[in-house]
Formats: structure tokens, C-alpha cells, sequence
């Protein structure tokens, strides 16, 4: 069997999914990344590898997501793609002729317009996290109930609580509030989606022309109560797609597979890079009062990359030893 | 020994710095910018500045402590109310040597010339004038100096109209060669923004360089000339008294129609008031006239590289996306 491998490793989760030639997800594993990507991605490998038949060719793979420069170095990637193009590739398999895709992370969200099957805008959430994964959980949390169950909770409510969608801080003192008034909790709960739904579209959404089909992925997809409040306030059908929760890793394994049609042989370096030691490590360089932060990263004790630099004297000294040796 | 005079690399320096300068040159003082911004300079700009200013304006406090710690004898940081009949620049650029000057301690002379020309342009030259004074009782000098200044002013924004961006531009004056632009770039994108957040590497995150590397060939508003970027302000219902405004305005609805260019990034400072509305009308522009990709940066002193990386990359995907999509439906029509 041959196939692509798409990685996503962001801020909470960390995907990876394999595809066969016909497009098909045969395997994806979602993980929590946890703070620790290099650890979490060779696990989710050795998962992977442990479900695949041993015969499997790996023909291509793709990286996405915050550490998408981080995990292409590690497996050696062929693409590494930055979010936007990942997640509307894999919108647009997945539900051929999508015009909007909305997508709430862990720690960002985005609005991908997508038109005649092209990108056409796009906008990630700028300076605030209200309304992505993370606070959700962390209200669940605060409320003392499973995020799993959040959803159907939420489905349950008779009359949603109006609750300030405008900050993650306010929201909560809010929703505080709300509950020393006596509310229901499901009512709080479906008044916290509305609220989220509305902070989305006015930050993040803002100005831009949502259109069906609609497609509601990313983590937070999973959550039926953001599903009614998008449907509700945009009085339009949302789809969410099966793979909803691996769409980045899905859209770099598409782009993975579409170099490999030009004919390039992988730079995959084999599932054995989950039993690699990799070890990260950070200096201040003093060359100049910018002071950057370099970052490198070491596979076996050799550094293999490093990042960081403005100027490029670290970064551009390893290419340059690297053409040496090769 | 001739005195010397600091001019902080901030602000205005992307547009009269050729001018400043020829100017104190011939007058006989030596000119001594502030270093390229760096992390140190940006730093001590953020803890002296009060909080409510703009990012660029916290940014001058720091070139302006970079001077005071090279030893200059002036600072040059002309009040700048004025450059265009019935037009404005920023209320902070106005009260920003007053800033200064009761915020920090311990610095050089500052040179804080009101430049006013709403009323009359001829209030410019006798800005000049007085600050000549300083340095000679000889009017005559002082003539010269300010004519020198103007003419190095115009070759400069020659030099922008021909293409060069102001870092060129600066290099050419100086006498450097002037750099043939590389053909192996397949897009032509549109940078907006105010000189001193788009020219500044440190500021924009090396904006303009990064797109060359990722392709794009770059253009910005500075280099359209005059007429055409009032001539499509025009278009507003209501006159921008802004100048910076006016000129960002004015070359977005210029670009927009402008086939060549295959995106447009409009880059806005975090807590500028102006910025905030700019940006507004030209995302509209863009929008209506037919969809050139638009793509709004907001930058802060907190802003990660990351974020604007990403939004940078998939800008391009998404115009490289739409250019292929467009010239398959040519090929196949």
C-alpha cells in the first residue's frame, strides 16, 4: 500500500493522518500536543506506524500548523504549508464547491472565503483567543463538566442567557454572574455558544460574505452547541466534514501528494523518527541589541536546523555547512 | 568643530530625511542619524513613552534616546502640524517634541521648528530659516542650504517614481549604483502603509524583503506620483485632511484598478487612529472593484513573526491560486 502522511501539530492538538492514492483517510490520530510537539508528534508516528501494515510506502508527506517548521525537520516533509492553504485544500476535497469555511482552533480561528474553488479571503483572529477552544475548555472545566458533553448540554437549553461575547474575561464574569442569578446551566451553556458565534463573526468574520455550503471545522466543530448557534445566528446550513478535527493534516497530505505527482522522491525519513532522540534548546545571540532567540534543533546530537535569527547568520551558517557535506 | 545634529531614523525621516539632511550640511554642522531600529532602541522607546501613544510614536522616543546616547549637540524633531494647504498631519507628530522634551531628561538641544503650511507654503521656508539661524547670522547661507535641501528632496522622490524604494533611493544619493531589479519574481504586490511602519525592517518584520525572497516584486503608495494619489482621493465624498491618509487612500484606489498588481497588503499600526479607517475604505475599494486579494496586517510591539508569516504565505498562495485558476479559464476559453 502506498499513501502521503499530512502532520499538524498547533497549539493544543496534534494530527496525523494518512491517505491513500485514492484520497481516502485510512488512519488519523488526534492528539493533545500538551506543550511538548516534538514528543507528541514521534508518539502519534509510532501510533501511526503501529496501525499500518508494514508494507505501507510512505510516498510524500506534508506539515501544517504553529509547528509546521518544527515537524517538517523532524520527519523530513516535502511541503510544509501554513494553515489557510492546508484547511481550505482539505475543505475543498471534502465538500466539493464550499464557499465558507469556519474554523476554530485550539488557540486561533479563521474565515477562509472560498470562490470558483479558489481562496478569495481570508482572516484569522488577531490579538484575541475569545472564542477558540481553549476557553471552552476552560469554562468546562470551571463548570465542572466534561467538554465532551458540553455540546448536548447546551442543546438542551429553553431560553439561552444573553452573556458578553466581546472579551474571554468578561464573558466569564459573566457567565458568573449569570449563575448566582440562578440560571439553568444549559441555558448558560447555550448562551456562551451564542456568544462565541457572535464574537467569531464580528472579529474574525467581520465584513466578510458567508455564503453556502458552509463547512464549521477545526476542534471546536465537535461541539453541536457551536454548530445551532452558528446555524441560528447565520440562519444558514452548516456542514461539518467527517475528518472535522484533522482538516490541516488532511489539506497537507492533498498538497504532499500533489508534489509527489511532479515526480520528486519523499525526504521522509521513515517512521524510525519515532524512536529518534530530538532535543530543542534556545540561545540569545549577542551579534547585535536585537538579541534574537535561537532556537536549534538537534536529531541525534547533530543540529539539524535553527530559527530565529533575523539577520540569518545562525540559520544561513548551518545551510551553508550542510551544502558542504552533501 | 562643526556641531552636530541628530536626526532620529523615525517618523517622517522615509520622506524629508534627503532634505534635512543637504540642509544642516550646508549650513557646516555634521548629521548623525539613530542606529537601524533594533530591539534595544525599540525597548527604551516602550518604557519612556506614555502608554497611550502609537506604536511608531514610542519607536521615535527610542531613536531619539539612541541620539542622546551618541552625544549630539542637537536633535532635529521639527513640530510638524502642516505640509499641504488645508491638510494635517497626526495631532501626535504635532505634540511629539513636547512629548519628548517633558518625558526624557538629560538630552541635547532639541530643534522643535514649527512646520505649518496650511495657510501659506511659504511658512516653510521660514521654518528653515529661523533653524538656520542657530548655526549663522549669513541669510544668504541659509538660502542656499534650504535650496540645496529642496533639490536633494526632489531627486529623492525621482528616485521613488523610478521605482527605487526609500533605502535605495538613499544609497543612490550617496552615490552607490543603482541595483537592477531581479525578473524572477511572478507577483507584483502592493504594500500600503505608513513610510515609517513599512520602510522600518525591524518594525514590519522585514516585510518588504520577505515578500521579495517568497517572489513578489513589491510597490508601495510613496512611489505613485502626486497627482495620481490625489486624484483618486478624490473620489471620497468628503476631503481626508490627513495627508499620510490621503496618500494611502488615494494609491489603494490606484492599485485596485491597476491590473498589474495581483494583491494588496495594508499594513496598520495597532492603536492608530487614522490607520484604522484607511485600512477600512481601501479592504472596501478592493472589495467592489472586482476582487483584487486584500490582505489587512495589524503590527504591535507584541506582535509575533509567526502570525504574520502565515497570514504572508497564505496571501500568496491565495493570489497564486487565483492567478493560475484564471489564466487555466483564459487557456481553455
Amino acid at each position: 500500500m502506498t499513501g502521503y502522511l499530512g502532520i499538524d501539530v498547533g497549539s493544543v492538538s496534534t494530527n496525523i493522518v494518512f491517505m491513500n492514492e485514492d484520497n481516502h483517510v485510512l488512519e488519523s490520530i488526534y492528539l493533545r500536543t500538551q506543550g511538548q510537539p516534538v514528543k507528541t508528534l514521534q508518539l502519534g508516528l509510532k501510533k501511526l506506524a503501529e496501525s499500518l501494515p508494514a508494507s505501507t510506502v510512505i510516498k510524500g508527506v506534508g506539515t501544517t500548523g504553529s509547528a509546521r517548521h518544527l515537524s517538517a525537520v523532524m520527519v523530513g516533509a516535502d511541503v510544509v504549508k501554513n494553515e489557510i492553504t492546508a484547511h481550505a485544500v482539505a475543505a475543498l476535497q471534502q465538500v466539493p464547491g464550499v464557499q465558507t469555511v469556519l474554523e476554530i482552533g485550539g488557540q486561533d480561528s479563521k474565515i477562509i472565503i472560498l470562490r470558483k474553488g479558489v481562496v478569495a479571503d481570508f482572516a484569522m483572529n488577531t490579538v484575541c483567543a475569545a472564542g477558540t477552544g481553549s476557553f471552552l475548555d476552560q469554562q468546562a472545566g470551571r463548570l465542572n463538566i466534561p467538554i465532551e458533553e458540553f455540546g448536548a448540554l447546551a442543546l438542551k437549553a429553553r431560553t439561552p442567557v444573553r452573556i458578553a461575547g466581546r472579551c474571554a474575561v468578561f464573558a466569564e464574569s459573566d457567565m458568573i454572574h449569570k449563575q448566582q442569578m440562578g440560571f439553568e446551566l444549559p441555558d448558560i451553556l447555550a448562551g456562551l455558544c451564542e456568544a462565541l458565534v457572535r464574537n467569531y463573526l464580528n472579529n474574525v468574520g467581520k465584513g466578510k460574505e458567508i455564503l453556502e455550503p458552509v463547512v464549521f471545522q477545526g476542534g471546536v466543530a465537535a461541539n453541536i452547541g457551536m454548530r445551532k448557534a452558528f446555524e441560528k445566528e447565520l440562519g444558514l446550513k452548516i456542514n461539518i466534514p467527517r475528518y472535522y478535527n484533522v482538516m490541516g493534516a488532511l489539506g497537507a497530505a492533498l498538497l504532499a501528494k500533489e508534489a509527489a505527482a511532479k515526480g520528486n522522491a519523499t525526504r521522509f525519513k521513515g517512521f524510525r523518527v519515532a524512536d529518534m532522540n530530538f532535543s530543542t534548546g534556545s540561545f540569545e545571540c549577542s551579534g547585535c541589541p536585537n538579541m534574537c532567540e535561537v532556537i536549534e534543533i538537534s536529531e541525534e546530537g547533530t543540529v539539524i536546523a535553527r530559527w530565529g535569527d533575523r539577520c540569518g547568520r545562525w540559520s544561513n551558517a548551518l545551510a551553508r555547512e550542510q551544502v558542504q557535506i552533501s | 568643530m562643526p556641531a552636530g545634529v541628530g536626526i532620529p531614523r523615525a517618523l517622517l525621516y522615509y520622506y524629508y530625511y534627503p532634505l534635512w539632511k543637504e540642509f544642516f550640511k550646508t549650513l557646516g554642522c555634521e548629521v548623525i542619524i539613530s542606529d537601524k531600529t533594533n530591539k534595544a532602541i525599540l525597548n527604551d522607546g516602550l518604557s519612556h513613552c506614555v502608554d497611550e501613544a502609537c506604536l511608531p510614536v514610542k519607536l521615535a522616543f527610542g531613536h531619539v534616546l539612541n541620539l542622546a546616547a551618541k552625544k549630539v549637540d542637537y536633535i532635529f524633531i521639527p513640530r510638524l502640524v502642516s505640509v499641504a494647504k488645508g491638510e494635517y498631519i497626526c495631532p501626535k507628530f504635532l505634540g511629539f517634541p513636547d512629548m519628548v522634551k517633558h518625558s526624557l531628561t538629560g538630552l541635547p538641544e532639541i530643534i522643535d521648528v514649527t512646520i505649518n503650511m496650511r495657510l501659506k507654503h511659504r511658512e516653510l521656508s521660514k521654518a528653515y530659516t529661523q533653524v538656520g539661524k542657530l548655526f549663522t547670522g549669513n541669510r544668504v547661507k541659509i538660502w542656499q542650504a534650504y535650496r540645496r535641501g529642496e533639490k536633494a528632496l526632489k531627486r529623492y522622490n525621482q528616485l521613488l517614481l523610478e521605482g527605487c524604494l526609500p533605502e535605495e533611493a538613499f544609497a543612490v544619493m550617496e552615490g552607490k549604483q543603482k541595483q537592477s531589479k531581479l525578473n524572477s519574481h511572478d507577483l507584483k504586490i502592493a504594500v500600503i502603509g505608513h513610510p515609517y511602519n513599512i520602510y522600518d525592517p525591524y518594525i514590519s518584520m522585514n516585510i518588504i524583503k520577505r515578500l521579495n525572497s517568497m517572489g513578489a516584486r513589491v510597490v508601495t503608495a510613496d512611489q505613485l506620483p502626486e497627482e495620481v494619489v490625489r486624484r483618486e482621493a478624490a473620489n471620497l465624498p468628503k476631503k481626508l485632511f490627513w495627508t499620510l491618509g490621503q496618500r494611502m487612500v488615494g494609491a489603494g484606489y490606484s492599485f485596485v484598478k491597476d491590473n498589474n498588481i495581483d494583491g494588496i497588503i495594508n499594513i496598520v499600526a495597532f492603536a492608530c487612529g487614522p490607520d484604522s479607517m484607511t485600512g477600512e475604505l481601501i479592504a472596501r475599494s478592493s472589495r467592489k472593484a472586482g476582487q483584487t486579494p486584500f490582505l489587512n496586517l495589524t503590527l504591535d510591539e507584541h506582535t509575533g513573526e509567526a502570525g504574520v508569516v502565515t497570514r504572508i504565505e497564505a496571501f500568496l498562495d491565495m493570489v497564486r491560486w487565483k492567478k493560475s485558476q484564471q489564466a487555466a479559464g483564459l487557456g481553455s476559453a
